[in-house]
């Protein structure tokens, strides 16, 4: 290559290259035509869309989640919804239960594959392999599609189900286990809870203080928990009393209901613009070296082009775009702390949680499981158990690299110091596995929950399968994608956002 | 789906762990009491405590497998499961309704197939091969496992002379039917119509009925337990069975079995004369022929390209062997499916009139515009031509837009491609040969590009009821090897416009990816196949395999982007600035010094995405292509033989699936073995 090294020798020479061949002008003018070019085909492919939705007159627009859309549901919080908007809402809530649901089950369920498949016992090693290859290498689909398979194939639901009647019911209608679920006094409990909490935390930090002090053991984390649970047990009878809670927040409901929009406007846009303005600071300042301003590269512009054009954006969006959207803020606030004056409300003296137990309930001729059991219809069960199952063997995978990242060193040094195995996997090896697993385990979360997606395949109520019927029904397909999309972006922002919180918090700190 | 495959960091440290286990120096074996102690009951940690949990784990965790070990068998030799619905469809679920008059060409295509992969065989560096100690571990665990099986599965259900099976009431009295097929006691007496069961033999009977399977038991652990015996710990570790020859030693022993053992004859077939289609069952009959043969001739395909491999291992050739074979993968997906399967009626008058003449003149004038632009000293003029060729490619496009001049599709595509291969020149000015390397690659590639879209625009000659001529497994394997292959440039540029300092570029591609990570792969699908015509111009329509396949590699790009920006970020600072102080423009670094290091490492990683890919066209069942899983969910349990029969096929296919994943997982390890990745 030595004709290149002596072109760029030659470059070097000259004061500057011709305008095709400098860097700077070539890099800037292949972006801008690559982002032109991307815009040109997204403009042409909306064109289009446009054209064909109005040549078929097909309408669009999101009013169709105000109307009723005319459709059933089963297994969802409303079974006949009367707008649209209710509907997939209903379909938001199926899927985020089973995202909820799964991942914790698969969490404990993957721990416990993890760490049965490095014991010493050669058959709980060996189940757990045989357990982790079968889920890992058969698509989740098909393992979806055999539960369903096999639910369907049983005996039919009648009012001798098993195989323990009253707690937990297998059948051809699906699964049924008993249901905790919170009850009447459950707010004003939590009041105590809350209390019960504050100063716990406040025991805590003195019990660690003299722990830190003195040598001694004084258990800061079990009194904190003793604290709670005291208090839990008190409120358990008298949390009636924090009746008087119910106020405040009705108080705050009206004062939310008496700001004017423009004040919300005014005040969105201010913090949009301080937003961007601190920012741009914060970020000159990273760049400010004690010998002045650093140089600013191309892409640092960028970033701050961009911070103030998110500013403009949102402006616009607040004034022009959607002016409507304060008073829906103010309207939602108002909701808001209108149902929380409820729920803390007087007048309510049950117990904070109730158990209700499967049973049955005569439909027409047939019967059906009722209301007082958690019921998993077929289609429900087969996605649940599926994608936990299924995500657990991924998650034990990664619970058994976790704790194989563990040095031998440590488990040495703490058998040298003498500690007793259990402590010695509680303080030492699962609290630096659990550091190493934790962004892999986010990623397997994030895939769970878009996992239950599949639901679509047995017919089990979740977002996409309730969006799939409601385009069938409204022919409003690209507005339900969105909405999709929209929902699920929402759901992958929020995971990372909490595991990452935690991966900060466990972080080495390194000096 | 969703790309589950573990991260490239998890699967690292597990390996890491795995390669440090394996360099440990081995343990004496134990003898067998001893070893059972130590590992079933906790012997040697020194408390009793050990002992009993680790006693409880293995009564528990012995009987849960054992009753799911039982569970399946019951299910596996049930009366009620029925098998054929699984050995008459084989053909349609590997490869749905392909007709039986053009099946030689699915024969042909998987010869093609076979014929690559025993070459790469014999030319493969073979390892150890598997070791006395390991065989011996083998036969004993499935010997154990079979005869076990042999005691545990309940005793079958006893079957009358018409088939049905025999019934009992409530007392234990068996029952019989009369001549109209009431069910009656024997001395006449009308039965109940509750409280009935079915009769099972009794165990000793059910034993005995099993001899067969307890002697291939029997063999196996005797033959472990003379491995075992017959040799001494230290041979048993050293001797070792080469595990290729052996594999195929197997294969064949099983493909001779259809010419001695009476499989049974199982097809579907329809009666030249009347035109009616069905079932043929024949158990005890000999293997159909439509069977044998071919895989006869298959198996002899594969040894003769093994033999073949092996013989030119080691020799002069061996170089330009591995180059073709290399060449000979990536195209094979296409020759086979466009070429082969696809059955192209060519329309020789068009081929010879337009085709032709097309390539020779693009094929011609390229190359010397290659060798043109590639002469030494020709400085920026080589620039400026390469810049004009790609106006006229950009021109030809706006013409398109506005239409001005009718002119085919594949012209267009010819002159993006010229001024793409123009753009590359200036890195192959040089030496003749140099030159020559790219004057090649423009013949390769041009000619490959037109012989591929002359046979996809050709009408396909294979009539089968459904939209697509591809389906069952063959639809599976298909899509999965072109979203590989697709998505793998696409995805690699992602990853480059990810890692790039242009912010617009950096821009556009983490947009991307991050929403194509964000939803569903069922959602990007049902995208493809039921909004995607809202976007396209009038009168232009997307197949449903085309709609499906863009949607799989645009999902598996934004994945694969980002396992290989880890690989090129694994790659050292000092590379950049060593390829910067020589001089090298930005092509020529990215092309020469951080891809081939970047990519190294992504090895692993995309093998990963292979197999998510892989797992993940089951999902195709849902948007209406028929795929392997569709076969067994709905058409077969739909067929008016086997109304609702729908476990056994499923069975079935998870056997298949998981030999596919389990297979190419094993091949990522050894892989990333050879590769050394990790050890630097």
């Amino acid at each position: 290559m030595s004709d290149t090294a002596d072109r760029s020798l030659v470059t070097a020479a000259s004061q500057r290259p011709p305008l095709y061949r400098d860097a700077v002008v070539v890099k800037w003018f292949a972006q801008v035509v690559t982002l032109v070019l991307v815009i040109a085909a997204l403009w042409f492919l909306a064109d289009q869309a446009g054209g064909n939705l109005e040549a078929k007159s097909i309408s669009t627009g999101f009013d169709f989640l105000e109307v009723d859309p005319g459709i059933n549901l089963n297994g969802t919080i409303d079974d006949e919804p009367d707008t649209g908007g209710r509907a997939l809402y209903a379909g938001m809530v199926n899927t985020i239960r089973l995202a909820a649901g799964g991942i914790l089950l698969a969490t404990i369920l993957g721990i416990v594959v993890g760490v049965g498949r490095l014991s010493n016992n050669w058959i709980v090693s060996k189940t757990s392999s045989v357990f982790i290859e079968y889920e890992r290498n058969i698509p989740l689909l098909v393992h979806i599609i055999i539960f369903f398979a096999v639910l369907t194939g049983l005996e039919n639901f009648g009012d001798d189900v098993g195989p323990i009647n009253g707690w937990l019911h297998v059948s051809n209608k699906g699964v049924s286990v008993p249901r905790l679920h919170i009850a009447d006094g459950f707010y004003q409990w939590m009041v105590f809870i809350v209390i019960g909490a504050v100063i716990g935390n406040i025991v805590r930090k003195r019990r660690q203080a003299e722990q830190d002090d003195t040598g001694a053991t004084t258990y800061p984390l079990g009194s904190m928990l003793g604290v709670i649970a005291v208090f839990g047990l008190i409120g358990w009878f008298l949390h009636p009393i924090f009746g008087w809670v119910g106020g405040i927040f009705d108080a705050i409901s009206d004062g939310i209901d008496a700001v004017p929009p423009t004040v919300v406007q005014l005040l969105l846009t201010v913090v949009a613009f301080g937003a961007a303005a601190e920012w741009i600071r914060r970020f000159l300042n990273s760049r400010r070296t004690p010998a002045g301003l650093a140089k600013l590269t191309d892409d640092d512009y960028f970033r701050m082009i961009f911070a103030g054009v998110g500013a403009v954006i949102g402006a616009v969006f607040i004034w022009i775009i959607w002016p409507g959207g304060s008073s829906w803020l103010v309207n939602s606030g108002r909701d808001l702390f209108e149902v929380l004056g409820d729920k803390f409300g007087d007048g309510r003296d049950g117990g904070p949680f109730g158990l209700g137990q499967p049973d049955f309930e005569q439909r027409g001729n047939f019967v059906n499981p009722g209301p007082g059991g958690l019921n998993f219809s077929q289609g429900f069960a087969a996605v649940f158990f599926g994608i936990v199952l299924y995500t657990a063997a991924f998650i034990a995978e990664i619970v058994r690299a976790g704790i194989l990242a563990v040095p031998k060193g440590q488990t040495e040094a703490a058998q040298a110091i003498g500690l007793r195995r259990s402590t010695m996997l509680r303080r030492v090896i699962l609290p630096q596995a659990f550091r190493v697993s934790l962004p892999p385990l986010g990623n397997q979360y994030l895939n769970l929950t878009k996992n239950t997606s599949l639901a679509v395949a047995v017919g089990a109520t979740d977002l996409v399968q309730v969006g799939q019927t409601v385009y069938n029904q409204t022919g409003r397909s690209l507005e339900v994608f969105a909405i999709w999309m929209g929902f699920y972006l929402a759901c992958s922002l929020t995971i990372s956002v909490v595991v990452n919180f935690f991966n900060v918090r466990l972080a080495i700190v390194e000096r | 789906m969703e790309s589950t495959q573990l991260d490239p960091q998890t699967q690292e440290l597990l390996d890491a762990a795995e390669a440090e286990v394996a360099v440990r120096p081995e343990e004496p074996s134990l003898p067998p009491f001893e070893w059972m102690g130590k590992n079933l009951f906790g012997a040697g940690q020194g408390s009793t405590v050990a002992v009993v949990r680790s006693t409880l784990l293995t009564l528990v965790f012995a009987a849960l497998g054992l009753f799911g070990y039982r569970a399946l068998l019951n299910f596996i030799f049930s009366e009620n499961t029925d098998w054929n619905s699984v050995r008459v469809n084989l053909r349609l679920l590997f490869t749905q309704a392909y007709p039986e008059s053009d099946y030689h060409r699915v024969w042909i295509s998987l010869g093609l197939v076979l014929l690559l992969a025993g070459v790469g065989l014999g030319l493969m560096k073979v390892g150890q091969g598997i070791s006395m100690k390991k065989l011996a571990t083998w036969c004993l665990g499935w010997g154990g496992l079979i005869i076990a099986g042999v005691f545990l599965r309940e005793p079958s259900v006893l079957v009358g002379d018409d088939g049905t099976p025999i019934l009992a009431d409530a007392d234990g009295v068996q029952l019989t039917r009369d001549g109209l097929g009431t069910l009656v006691y024997p001395d006449g007496e009308p039965a109940p119509s509750q409280g009935l069961s079915v009769v099972r033999e009794s165990f000793g009977d059910a034993i005995s009925s099993r001899t067969g399977w307890l002697a291939i038991g029997l063999v196996l652990v005797a033959a472990a337990a003379a491995i075992w015996f017959g040799l001494g710990d230290k041979r048993r570790r050293s001797t070792f069975v080469p595990a290729i020859p052996f594999s195929l030693a197997a294969i064949g022993a099983l493909i001779s079995t259809t010419w001695w053992y009476n499989w049974g004859n199982y097809t579907f077939s329809t009666d030249e004369e009347t035109g009616v289609s069905g079932f043929n069952f024949e158990p005890g009959e000999k293997v159909a022929e439509t069977t044998r043969n071919p895989w006869t001739i298959m198996f002899f395909v594969l040894l003769g390209a093994y033999l073949l491999g092996r013989r030119l291992s080691g020799t002069a050739l061996e170089g330009k062997v591995k180059a073709f074979l290399t060449l000979g993968w990536f195209l094979a997906p296409f020759i086979t499916f466009f070429g082969i399967l696809r059955g192209p009626e060519l329309d020789w008058g068009y081929v010879f009139s337009v085709d032709v003449p097309l390539w020779l003149a693009f094929a011609v004038g390229g190359a010397a515009l290659m060798w043109l632009l590639t002469k030494p000293g020709i400085g920026e003029v080589g620039r400026v031509i390469a810049v004009l060729v790609l106006a006229v490619a950009a021109f030809t496009w706006i013409a398109a837009f506005f239409g001005w001049f009718g002119m085919l599709q594949k012209v267009r595509l010819s002159f993006l491609i010229m001024g793409l291969a123009a753009l590359l020149a200036p890195n192959f000015i040089g030496e003749a040969r140099q030159r020559l390397t790219l004057v090649y690659g423009w013949l390769g590639t041009i000619t490959i590009f037109h012989v591929m879209v002359t046979l996809i625009n050709t009408p396909s000659s294979i009539e089968v009821p459904t939209e697509d001529f591809a389906g069952g497994f063959m639809v599976s394997i298909y899509v999965t090897v072109f979203t590989l292959l697709f998505s793998f440039p696409l995805g690699v540029l992602l990853a480059l416009a990810r890692t790039s300092r242009l912010p617009i570029f950096r821009l556009l591609a983490t947009v991307y990816i991050e929403s194509f990570r964000g939803v569903p792969l069922i959602t990007m699908l049902f995208f493809f196949t039921v909004f995607v015509n809202l976007f396209l111009p009038e009168g232009m329509e997307l197949a449903l395999l085309a709609a499906v396949t863009i949607a799989f590699v645009l999902f598996s790009a934004a994945y694969l982007a980002e396992n290989v920006r880890g690989g090129l970020q694994s790659v050292r600072r000092g590379q950049y600035e060593a390829s910067d102080a020589l001089g090298l423009t930005t092509v020529q670094r990215t092309g020469f010094i951080v891809l081939p290091q970047g990519l190294r490492v992504s090895i692993p990683p995309l093998v990963g995405q292979a197999i998510a890919t892989y797992k993940e066209t089951s999902l195709l069942a849902i948007v209406g292509v028929f795929d392997f899983l569709r076969m067994a969910r709905d058409i077969i349990p739909n067929q008016p033989e086997f109304l609702g029969e729908r476990k056994p096929a499923l069975l079935f296919i998870c056997v298949i699936y998981f030999i596919g994943a389990y297979a190419m997982s094993k091949y990522s390890q050894r892989l990333e073995k050879n590769l050394g990745v990790g050890e630097r």
